[in-house]
C-alpha cells in the first residue's frame, strides 16, 4: 500500500456520525426495555405475592418494623459508654450504606492490648 | 549438518525481527502478567511460523482455515464463554449506564475517519476502526468478514492494546477530569433484579440487536446464550464448562491460530505500524468519549456521576473497570466505585458488538 494521506470524504464522516447516533439509540431503546421489563416482572411478582398470601391464613402478628433509625436487638457493651455505641453504630450504618435498623449488633468491645474487639 | 546451514541461509532479518517480536509478546504476557493467556500463545506462534522451512506452518494454517477462515468459528465460541462469565446485574439495576458504553465506542467512528485519512481502503479503515471496540473476538470477526489485508496487525493491536489499558487509560482519564470530579462519591443502591428479568435479557438483546444489525446477530446471540446458560439456573454444569474449560480451550487455539498470519512478510510492512498507532488512537478517544458524556450528564443530574466511570465504557473486561475502581480509590480511600464501574464495562460489551454488527452492516 502506498502511504497517501487524503481527506477523508463526506460519506466517511457520515457514517461515522450515522453510526455513534445508531449505537446510543440502540442502546437507549435497550434501557427502556429493560426498565419496563425490570416494571411489569416486579407488578407480576407483586401480584403473585399478594395473591398468595390472600389465600394463606393470616400469620400470627409479626413484630412492627423497627424505625429507620434504631437497632434491633440488644447490644453487650464491654468498656464503652452508650453514646460511644451508638456513635460507632451509626458510623457503620452510614459507612455500610445498609440502615441501621436492618444491622445487629451482637456486642461493641474496647481494644485492649491489641486484642480485637467489636462483632456486627 | 547440511540441513543446518540450509536453513540458516534461508533465515532472513525479517523473521529475526519477528522472533524478536514474539520474545516480547511472551515477556509482557510472563512479566508484566498483560494479557498471557493471548500474548503468550500468539507470541511462541510468532516464532513458529518464522522459524525457515517451519512444518508447523501447515498445521496452524489448518488451524485458521477451521477456527476463522470459516464462519469465524473460534472468536463465536469464545464467546459463549465470556457471555456465561458476564454478571448483567450492575447493569440491570441501572439501565442509564448503558449510555456510557455507546460513548465510549466514539472510537471506533472516529478511527474510521482516521485510518480513511492515511488511504486504506474502506474495508480495511472499518476493520482497523474496531480495534477501538477493544473487544478481541468482535476485531477478528469484522475483520474477517470484511476481509481485510491487515488481519494479524488487527489482531495484536486489539489484544495489545487490551493488555495495556492500566497504562493507557489513567492518563487519559486523569487529563479530561478534575481532582474534584474524581472524588465524586456514587452511592450504591443495593438493588437487586429478579431472575426472570436476568433470564429475559439476553433474549431481548438479542432480539433487539438483531431487528437493528442484523450482521451482529451472531455476535450477540452466542454472547447472550453463554449468558442465558449462565442465568437459567438449570444449566449449572454447562455454565461451569463454558466459563473455564470451553474459554481456555478456545484461547489456546485462538492465540497460537492468530500466529498464522504472523509471518515476517505479512505482518513486517509499514502498515503495521500505521495501524498499532490508530489502534492506540482509537482506545484514547474511546476513553475520552466516556468521560466526556459522563461530564455532560452531571450538567443535568442532581446526583453527579463520578466521570471516570465513563471511561469503562470500552468493552475490556473487567479490567477497565477494575482501572476506574483503583483510580478512584487513589483520590479517595472510601470512594469505592467498582459496581458503577462494571455496570459500564458491561454495557460497553454489549455496545461493541452493537457497533461491529453496524460497521459490518454499512461495509460489508
Amino acid at each position: 500500500m502506498d502511504i497517501k494521506f487524503q481527506i477523508p470524504a463526506a460519506d466517511d464522516f457520515l457514517t461515522a456520525a450515522l453510526g455513534i447516533t445508531v449505537v446510543m439509540a440502540t442502546l437507549a431503546l435497550i434501557a427502556v426495555f429493560i426498565l419496563l421489563i425490570s416494571k411489569i416482572i416486579r407488578i407480576i411478582e407483586g401480584k403473585a405475592k399478594k395473591a398468595e398470601a390472600d389465600t394463606k391464613p393470616a400469620p400470627a402478628p409479626a413484630g412492627v418494623p423497627m424505625p429507620s433509625g434504631m437497632n434491633n436487638g440488644e447490644v453487650d457493651l464491654i468498656g464503652v459508654d452508650e453514646k460511644t455505641a451508638a456513635v460507632i453504630m451509626a458510623i457503620v450504618s452510614q459507612q455500610s450504606e445498609i440502615p441501621l435498623n436492618r444491622l445487629s449488633f451482637k456486642s461493641i468491645k474496647l481494644i485492649d492490648d491489641g486484642k480485637k474487639g467489636g462483632e456486627a | 549438518m547440511e540441513v543446518l546451514y540450509e536453513t540458516l541461509l534461508l533465515l532472513s532479518w525479517k523473521q529475526v525481527v519477528m522472533w524478536v517480536i514474539g520474545g516480547l509478546l511472551i515477556y509482557l504476557a510472563i512479566s508484566k502478567e498483560m494479557e498471557p493467556t493471548l500474548l503468550l500463545p500468539m507470541g511462541f506462534g510468532a516464532i513458529l511460523v518464522n522459524l525457515p522451512l517451519s512444518g508447523a506452518i501447515e498445521v496452524i494454517d489448518i488451524l485458521f482455515d477451521i477456527g476463522i477462515e470459516h464462519g469465524e468459528l473460534f472468536p463465536l465460541i469464545l464467546f459463549i464463554g465470556i457471555g456465561a462469565m458476564i454478571d448483567f446485574e450492575p447493569l440491570l439495576t441501572n439501565p442509564k449506564l448503558m449510555f456510557f458504553g455507546a460513548a465510549a465506542q466514539f472510537g471506533i467512528f472516529f478511527t474510521l475517519c482516521a485510518a480513511s485519512f492515511f488511504g486504506f481502503e474502506i474495508n480495511d479503515a472499518a476493520s482497523i476502526a474496531i480495534i477501538g471496540a477493544a473487544d478481541g473476538p468482535t476485531s477478528i470477526f469484522v475483520a474477517k468478514a470484511l476481509d481485510s489485508n491487515y488481519l494479524a496487525a488487527i489482531m495484536v493491536a486489539a489484544y495489545s492494546y487490551m493488555a495495556l489499558v492500566p497504562i493507557v487509560q489513567p492518563p487519559i482519564i486523569k487529563l479530561c477530569t478534575t481532582k474534584a470530579e474524581r472524588k465524586i462519591r456514587m452511592t450504591y443502591s443495593g438493588k437487586t433484579v429478579s431472575k426472570r428479568t436476568k433470564i429475559l435479557f439476553p433474549i431481548v438483546i438479542t432480539a433487539i440487536v438483531g431487528l437493528v444489525a442484523p450482521d451482529a446477530v451472531a455476535l450477540i446471540g452466542f454472547l447472550m446464550f453463554g449468558n442465558l446458560i449462565r442465568e437459567c439456573g438449570v444449566l449449572n454444569s454447562l455454565s461451569e464448562t463454558a466459563q473455564k474449560v470451553l474459554a481456555n480451550l478456545i484461547t489456546i487455539f485462538l492465540g497460537i491460530t492468530i500466529a498464522a498470519r504472523m509471518t515476517a512478510n505479512e505482518f513486517l510492512r509499514v502498515e503495521t505500524g500505521i495501524i498499532m498507532g490508530l489502534g492506540l488512537v482509537a482506545f484514547i478517544v474511546d476513553t475520552f468519549g466516556g468521560v466526556m458524556l459522563a461530564k455532560i450528564m452531571n450538567l443535568f443530574l442532581k446526583n453527579k456521576i463520578n466521570p471516570m466511570i465513563g471511561a469503562a465504557g470500552i468493552s475490556a473486561f473487567p479490567m477497565s473497570a477494575r482501572v476506574v475502581h483503583k483510580l478512584g480509590l487513589e483520590e479517595d480511600n472510601q470512594n469505592f466505585l467498582l459496581m458503577h464501574s462494571i455496570g459500564v464495562n458491561v454495557s460497553g460489551q454489549v455496545a461493541s458488538v452493537i457497533a461491529g454488527g453496524l460497521i459490518l452492516a454499512f461495509f460489508s
